[in-house]
């Protein structure tokens, strides 16, 4: 049964990400990739990882949908009647750079073996007998990430967090309010 | 197992839910789940909003020395269903050039959120749908669906004025979600998980309220205030402020589907006052239960270095639950007289394994008493103690219900700026100022499972400590509001009149 629902699920996962490529309307466009994180966040479900879903659900579609929107609604035109097929040069771009992220997820999924050898994955601890192994693992699962997120991966983390304290500062700035233009008021511009 | 033997009653097991996976799915939980949507998501909550409504409609009369509805039914009791009639046969209209597919999947994705946030609420011993293990978290993301419908249903309505109350909404939400996450941090500090039912647990039968420390008074102010916040209600009504938008960001929306976003909002209000009952009034705990919880002893059946092992072996066969939540702990004390706290994860026959991996410098030999917080008998009929916990439980739920109701019939409505402004540059700080306040609380009363003068040193460092953080944000604020020229704050309309988002709405 588990493996029907996955084959559904992946079927409209799929589905999702062809709408939000092909989409002419920004908004819609907007409203199958949040389609697509949801499918994504069941798919974590699927594997016990609920809490990835979770923050599947908080980031992507609590604040990467939300700021989207913001995007679309603050800058463009605001019905998101205007396409937004690229052309040209642009179009080859993206095949190239599709075609390399399609290579890189293929190889590593398939476990290339210069690059599973780089890392080890980190060791849940399982011992209990009292309940199944996936269940203590999925128990350990939160522990596990923070502690993960404090001690091995560290270094990622705070350059992750140093980058998204660069680009609020530098919101900040833009945002700022300026006293000789009249205009530009509304300097409170909420960021995440 | 012993989740088959709870479920067919063979061991009744008190613990307020049992964690559940594929492979322990069977026909009674489906059943079981089955019941809580049917009986509770499609009959109980509908009710009790369908009633919140009415008590709010009573309870404001009676502030503007009115009488309130009190024509159908005795006292206007069958009032709600007056309005849900009346919602139910009016036309729905979907306004011309407007997108209909969001148009009407907007107040249902408000409903899904609303009714998501339910499902983990431990309302009494058995009586969480679903004890996730990351339960609070889950709570966060599911709520903040939110302002996705909100946007959407703003957009979709092709209107000006929706769309001014759209994004309103979505700036609010979003701003005041960080202080309502951050204000409960301290909570999954103290408890040491992200269960709501072992933040109940914790509160139940070891710490007492997390109500009763400064931090903790200072958490859930932040919580209740952001919540508000959170669900649009007055003094923070904006993307619905009939005065200067109409209605919003539901202006376009008539009949029954305006009426799903107006159970949203209710079943929200009821959510969120579920959620601070849980998190900082011990769920159905009564107050100073906690306190008095007594105290089960065991021996060590062998030596113990916390450095090195994290598994205790114990002279203890029944005293400790099957499946000890995250939130169990057991306090160790040595010959020598030093008390350490730990964390147990789960049970391994008769050891128990420690959560926390973090070196701490403790040993103990074989004398050292462990001790743990006792709760009720394993074997004692739970059932009669949902007596009192649900009551309880609701009283607590309806008296925040009664608290915002007041609020509201209290407080104006406050200005965008301010609105913006209180988030950012006052509870933001507070929040993150808590955070620490609360570590320094957990040093030295949870950490050391210290008693009653470990209590009240911390009573009076960490009071002063919150006392001198909420002075000094509210001093620093208002002198930024004194040295602005009041002719140079930041409004939503230019100097020259226009709107700024008149821009942004030609499109329209």
């Amino acid at each position: 049964m588990i493996q029907a629902l996955f084959i559904a699920l992946s079927a409209f996962g799929l589905f999702m990400a062809l709408g939000t490529v092909f989409a002419r309307n920004l908004v819609h466009a907007a409203l199958y990739l949040v389609a697509f994180f949801f499918v994504v966040a069941c798919q974590f479900v699927l594997l016990e990882a609920e809490f990835m879903a979770a923050i599947q659900v908080l980031i992507y579609i609590g604040a990467v949908a939300v700021l989207l929107m913001f995007g679309i609604m603050l800058t463009r035109n605001i019905t998101g009647d205007e396409t937004t097929i690229v052309t040209g040069q642009w179009r080859l771009l993206g095949i190239g750079v599709a075609g390399a992220v399609m290579i890189v997820l293929f190889l590593g999924i398939n476990g290339f073996k210069p690059w599973t050898d780089l890392g080890v994955r980190p060791e849940f601890p399982v011992t209990a007998e009292s309940t199944t192994p996936r269940g203590q693992a999925i128990l350990a699962m939160t522990p596990t990430v923070g502690r993960e997120m404090m001690t091995r991966y560290v270094v990622p983390f705070e350059l992750a967090g140093l980058l998204l304290t660069a680009a609020l500062v530098g919101a900040v700035v833009l945002a700022q309010y300026d006293r000789t233009d009249e205009t530009s008021a509304a300097a409170e511009s909420p960021q995440p | 197992m012993a989740h088959f033997e709870m479920l067919t009653g063979t061991d009744l097991t008190p613990i307020l839910a049992q964690r559940m996976y594929y492979e322990q799915v069977d026909l009674v939980l489906w059943f079981r789940w089955g019941l809580y949507l049917f009986a509770g998501f499609f009959g109980v909550f509908p009710l009790i909003v369908a009633y919140v409504v009415l008590a709010e409609r009573k309870i404001a009369a009676r502030f503007q020395d009115r009488i309130g509805p009190n024509r159908v039914g005795p006292f206007g009791l069958l009032q709600p269903f007056a309005d849900f009639i009346k919602l139910i046969i009016k036309e729905s209209i979907v306004p011309k050039g407007a997108n209909s597919f969001v148009h009407i999947l907007a107040p249902i994705l408000t409903l899904i959120s609303a009714f998501l946030v339910l499902a983990v609420i431990p309302f009494g011993i058995g009586l969480a749908p679903v004890d996730l293990p990351s339960g609070l978290l889950y709570m966060v993301s599911v709520s903040s669906i939110a302002a996705l419908s909100i946007f959407l249903a703003g957009w979709s309505s092709r209107n000006k004025y929706s769309l001014l109350g759209a994004m309103r909404g979505v700036a609010q939400l979003v701003s005041y979600e960080i202080p309502q996450v951050m204000s409960v941090l301290p909570v999954i500090l103290w408890s040491g998980s992200l269960s709501l039912v072992s933040i109940v647990q914790t509160q139940q039968y070891d710490q007492g309220w997390f109500l009763f420390s400064p931090p903790g008074i200072l958490g859930f102010f932040l919580l209740l205030i952001s919540s508000i916040a959170e669900v649009n209600r007055a003094p923070f009504d904006l993307p619905e402020a009939e005065s200067e938008i109409i209605a919003g960001f539901h202006t376009e929306y008539s009949g029954m589907r305006f009426g799903l976003f107006f159970l949203g909002e209710y079943l929200n209000v009821f959510a969120i006052c579920c959620l601070s009952t849980t998190l900082f009034l011990g769920g159905g705990s009564l107050p100073l239960q906690g306190y008095f919880a007594g105290e089960s002893h065991h021996m060590l059946a062998a030596p113990f270095d916390a450095s090195r092992q994290s598994t205790i072996k114990l002279n203890a066969h029944h005293e400790f639950p099957e499946n000890p939540s995250t939130g169990f702990k057991i306090h160790i004390t040595n010959s020598a007289g030093d008390k350490e706290a730990f964390q147990v994860s789960h049970r391994v026959g008769n050891e128990l394994v420690l959560m926390a991996n973090r070196p701490v410098e403790f040993k103990a030999d074989t004398n050292s008493r462990v001790s743990a917080a006792a709760r009720p008998s394993y074997a004692a009929p739970w059932h009669l103690s949902n007596l009192l916990m649900i009551p309880v439980f609701f009283a607590k739920v309806f008296f925040l219900i009664f608290v915002m109701f007041w609020i509201r019939a209290t407080l104006p409505r406050v200005r965008v700026d301010r609105l913006m402004s209180f988030a950012w540059k006052t509870m933001v700080p507070l929040a993150i100022a808590n955070i620490f306040v609360a570590t320094i609380w957990f040093e030295i009363v949870i950490r050391p499972a210290g008693g009653f003068t470990s209590r009240v040193i911390a009573w009076i460092v960490t009071g002063i400590l919150t006392a001198g953080v909420v002075a000094i944000v509210f001093r620093i604020n208002r002198n930024s509001y004194k040295a602005n020229d009041p002719e140079r704050r930041p409004t939503l309309i230019s100097r020259s009149g226009d709107s700024l988002l008149a821009a942004t709405t030609q499109g329209l």
